[in-house]
């Protein structure tokens, strides 16, 4: 293998990819071998690096020196200065928020400084495409390990013994779901990696699957074996085109390698994993409807107990994050990983971070770690000096919580007591700006779409929730409504059949919960404090900050703003259709919204 | 490819071990080669190559190279500095090739200065 | 009845009970007409009671003929006559006289609760059965059959491959046409009402054909606090067009999407393949230049 001094660490993440990665790595290519650099300096594309708002970005390794923003513009003088001359160049670094000189390396910077990678150990490290480097970071060797010196029972007992519960949400003890499905006498059995990750907002399996793929089969190999199982399922969102090429070619590479297929590593263990392809519906990643969609079924839940099953035989089912988990368990002990977290939620958890916060992207950070850190210190806060006002977890299935909640501790039980719910790891950060009513009615309008329509709670209920939500949104709330969404919500709690029906009342019940103040300003002062609901706003301009440049009026797409050049403009009201292109566009912050 | 047995995995990671170092950011020795305008003039390009060219050669896996911009130094150029983790660094001046492969072999593997090429020991004061 | 004069009748008789015929009864019998609802099955209710589900949109057959009957069967002004057929028809517009053949049920209706223990109990026959009509073959043209043909060779197996080929199927034709679904229902032996079901379920199968160009405005959360609702309210404005319809001139179609997991960026839009990060309302126009 050829020998570089630097390698430049090419985040290829759907992020960074979206703002122009591969043109960027083009060019950077060019501009090397212009100077004569390409023996020298190895340019490497990894998965997501996590750091999505800055996209996108490079890591300079062995410096740890880290870009952001780059275009193909910027390109051929970071070549010249940083790779030739060795001066590192400061206007691509990275500056927090409120300050002036820039922090070079990747390991000061607070968003990656408090964070603990576990799931997520590779991210930015290794090229996905190349399992000799999955390899070289201890990957396979618990695979190893466990087939040749290991029972299946002392795997479980590891698992077990590390406190490890599912990631996607409901937080099942990872270690008695395997033992169950150990102990189940049908044959043949199976794996699942339910990676249909449809919580809006949420991205952490995405990421992992696009830069660490092989985590992931490592972790299903070894489930595999504690079960007695030989065959196992990816299902893999098709809304993350990137992720289920990476995926597709991990298991050609690792089928090559002789880690997955028949006789694995010379054991006589046989193991195979195939893709499915799910097919944009958010019910699927509900294990019951997940397995009746690889099945061929209409996907819709089905009553448990009984225990899921796939073609009515035994089948484990674990998130993306639950299985990258497992092999650093199985390496390192169930011990060590004990140690980190909460008395009864152990380990690190993938959060997405955003919305409305300044470092928007992933983190990977030890459970029991509060709010206020994950918002403030890593996350760095609210983007221009506005308020904080609630953070969403768990997507249409969690709650949100207030500002006055904000060092509460996150784990499993806290955020279930907070009225949330940890789910898959969507955290939504929330400004003054965001309407609370409008949001639980976004939710309520997600999930009465994407209900199966099988049982009556679910599909009847949340259309009602949303007759009674977009009424407050347009002003026509009736006298009692806010007691009918408690009643109605607590109902559909108790009657739905599946995780999403009973959960989808969380976000309405959450924020009328800490946030009646505001359904009530709609319900009867007609207003909605945070400017949002269109029916219920005016936008206006201030005559003292408006400086006439016109730029508003040229954008109305109705001709509905007036004004000479150099005078304040004006509204007609009657023309306006409220769609905000004027406060977008305006640059002096004169447009109102009341 | 064939298929691989459990004692490969060990292999294939030695393989690369050193690539994998580097992007780690760990290591037992950093060379720095000064390549400003002057140090590339001065030939610092040739030095460059000559200590990738050692390392390929002699299999090292924990040194890594690094470029900086001009030391302030620019008559007695090319320099380079060697930084032994743990211990002060050490700047190297008037370099060629022959004097680069000695430095290499004495002080980065075998951890002695190399006193008749070398400047100063330390770093001027930062700030 | 009254003989033949000008005076029209205030009575209405519908033929036949199902759902149609229940709907009318009622709008008739709430209007203030007496109605007789003549059905020549056991009882009223139709096909539609035999359904789970409607097409297109899905709708619980149940959930929507239910309180039809109910309502029906509790009318005043609604005399139903089932296991009745009509025997004759004479007269003119408002001036009918029918003669209808009330069939005898061996059942006396006062008394009966519906428990079904005589349907249980029968020697002759108990068995549900649905009368299962004929099937023409698929009108399809040639290079269109030979496309499908090809996809569907690559699999094999029961109702577990229908995800898949539906996947290939949407790649191929941008869309699923009608008479593709029914010659994969025909050569795959699985029934078109069940490949219907699945292809309706899920968003990412296409019941409509598609614009050149696909926008999707991602309405994740992460999207949706940051505006992206007046994004799509733009896109349809300067398009022109309804969310989930395509131009007139066929060139874009405008959708939503829940999220492709690039909340980092958001507002996140997408145009085919090609993503677009941090979108305001102002670079709409200039998004759709490119695409023309």
């Amino acid at each position: 293998m050829k020998r570089f001094r630097t390698h430049l660490m090419l985040c290829a993440g759907t992020g960074c990819v979206s703002n122009g990665t591969f043109a960027i790595k083009e060019v950077l290519e060019r501009e090397l071998e212009k100077h004569d650099l390409q023996d020298e300096v190895a340019v490497v594309m990894t998965g997501c690096n996590g750091f999505c708002a800055q996209g996108p970005l490079m890591v300079v390794q062995p410096d740890g020196i880290f870009y952001q923003y780059l275009t193909t513009e910027n390109i051929s003088h970071l070549v010249e200065e940083h790779f030739l001359k060795g001066r590192p160049v400061k206007k691509l670094m990275y500056v927090p928020p409120g300050e002036e000189s820039p922090i070079p390396e990747l390991h000061s910077i607070p968003f990656f400084k408090d964070q603990r990678l576990i799931a997520m150990r590779n991210r930015g490290m290794i090229d996905p495409d190349n399992i000799e480097e999955y390899i070289a970071r201890d990957g396979y060797k618990a695979l190893a390990k466990v087939l040749t010196s290991s029972t299946p029972e002392a795997v479980i007992q590891e698992i077990s013994d590390s406190g490890l519960r599912g990631r996607g949400g409901a937080g099942f003890p990872t270690g008695r779901k395997w033992d169950s499905r150990r102990k189940d006498p049908r044959t043949p059995k199976y794996v699942v990696c339910n990676a249909d990750e449809g919580d809006p907002g949420a991205f952490m399996d995405r990421s992992i699957v696009e830069a660490d793929p092989h985590s992931i089969l490592e972790g299903m190999a070894i489930g595999a074996y504690s079960i007695g199982a030989f065959q196992g399922y990816v299902y893999l969102r098709m809304e993350y085109p990137l992720a289920v090429k990476r995926m597709t070619f991990a298991i050609e590479q690792a089928k090559e390698y002789g880690l997955l297929g028949d006789d694995i590593l010379g054991t006589g263990f046989n193991f195979n994993i195939d893709i499915f392809r799910g097919a944009g519906a958010f019910v699927c990643g509900e294990t019951t409807a997940l397995v009746a969609s690889i099945e061929g079924k209409p996907p819709e839940p089905r009553q448990r107990p009984p225990r899921t099953t796939l073609w009515e035989k035994p089948v484990v089912i674990n998130n993306v994050e639950t299985w990258a988990n497992v092999p650093v368990i199985m390496n390192l002990g169930a011990k060590w990983f004990s140690e980190i977290g909460t008395e009864t939620s152990k380990g690190t958890k993938v959060f997405s971070l955003a919305g409305n916060i300044n470092n928007a992207g992933l983190v990977e950070v030890p459970m029991g770690i509060t709010l206020r850190e994950i918002v403030y210190d890593i996350g760095g806060g609210i983007p221009k000096g506005k308020e904080f006002k609630a953070v969403q977890t768990g997507g249409p299935s969690g709650g949100v919580i207030p500002a006055s909640l904000l060092d509460l501790s996150v784990d499993y039980e806290q955020l279930d007591k907070a009225g949330s719910m940890m789910g898959s790891g969507g955290m939504i950060v929330m400004d003054e700006n965001t309407c609370m009513v409008d949001v639980a009615r976004y939710f309520v309008e997600f999930t009465n779409d994407e209900s199966c329509g099988k049982c009556t709670p679910c599909r009847e209920g949340s259309y009602v929730l949303l007759e009674i939500l977009n009424r407050l949104c347009k002003g026509e709330g009736k006298q009692g409504d806010l007691e009918l969404l408690d009643e109605l919500g607590e109902a559909i709690k108790d009657a739905a059949q599946c995780g999403l029906g009973q959960s989808l009342p969380n976000p309405v019940l959450s924020s009328l919960k800490h946030f009646r103040d505001e359904y009530k300003a709609h319900l009867e002062e007609k207003r909605c404090p945070a400017g949002i609901c269109k029916a219920l706003i005016t936008f206006t301009i201030d005559d003292e900050k408006c400086k006439g440049c016109r730029l508003c009026s040229k954008k109305c797409p109705q001709d509905a703003i007036t004004g000479e050049a150099k005078e304040t403009h004006i509204i007609d009201q009657d023309k306006c259709i409220k769609c905000g292109v004027c406060m977008d566009v305006c640059k002096f912050e004169a447009v109102l919204v009341a | 490819m064939s298929k691989i047995k459990p004692e490969d995995l060990d292999k294939i990671g030695e393989k690369i071990k050193r690539t994998m170092l580097l992007r780690e950011g760990s290591y037992r020795a950093k060379v720095t080669i000064h390549m400003g305008t002057c140090g590339i003039a001065a030939g610092a390009r040739k030095v460059m190559s000559t200590l990738l060219d050692l390392i390929e050669k002699e299999q090292v896996k924990d040194v890594i190279l690094s470029a900086s911009s001009c030391a302030g130094l620019c008559s007695r150029e090319p320099m380079i500095t060697v930084e032994l983790k743990g211990k002060t660094p050490v700047k190297y001046v008037d370099l060629d090739e022959e004097k680069t492969m000695k430095i290499f072999q004495a002080h980065v593997l075998d951890g002695e200065v190399v006193q008749e090429y070398a400047l100063a020991i330390g770093s001027e004061r930062v700030g | 009845m009254i003989q033949a004069t000008d005076k029209k009748v205030g009575a209405v008789l519908v033929v036949g009970g199902g759902v149609g015929g229940m709907q009318a009864s009622l709008d008739l019998a709430e209007g203030g007409y007496k109605v007789y609802l003549v059905e020549k099955g056991p009882s009223i209710g139709g096909v539609m009671a035999q359904l789970d589900k409607t097409f297109p949109t899905n709708d619980c057959a149940m959930c929507t003929l239910a309180p039809r009957m109910v309502d029906c069967g509790g009318h005043m002004n609604i005399e139903k006559m089932t296991y009745s057929e009509i025997e004759s028809i004479e007269g003119s517009a408002g001036n009918f006289k029918v003669r209808v053949r009330k069939k005898a049920r061996y059942v006396d209706p006062e008394k009966c609760t519906g428990c079904g223990d005589c349907v249980e109990s029968c020697l002759v026959r108990n068995i549900v059965y649905i009368d299962q009509p004929g099937r023409a073959p698929v009108q399809i043209e040639e290079d269109v059959r030979v496309r499908v043909d090809d996809i569907l060779d690559r699999y094999s197996g029961g109702r577990e491959i229908i995800v898949p080929i539906l996947h290939d199927l949407n790649e191929e034709f941008r869309w699923l046409p009608p008479e593709v679904l029914c010659r994969v229902a025909e050569v795959k032996e699985i029934p078109i009402e069940h490949i219907l079901r699945i292809a309706s379920f899920y968003n990412a199968f296409s019941l409509k054909p598609k614009g050149k160009n696909i926008i999707r405005v991602c309405t994740g959360t992460a999207c949706y606090v940051k505006g992206a609702p007046r994004i799509l309210d733009t896109f349809a404005r300067e398009l022109k067009v309804e969310v989930g319809d395509i131009t007139d001139d066929g060139q874009f179609s405008l959708e939503t999407v829940n999220c492709v997991g690039c909340c980092g960026q958001s507002p996140v839009i997408t145009v085919n393949e090609d993503i677009f990060g941090y979108v305001n309302q102002a670079m709409i126009p200039d998004v759709i230049g490119k695409y023309t």
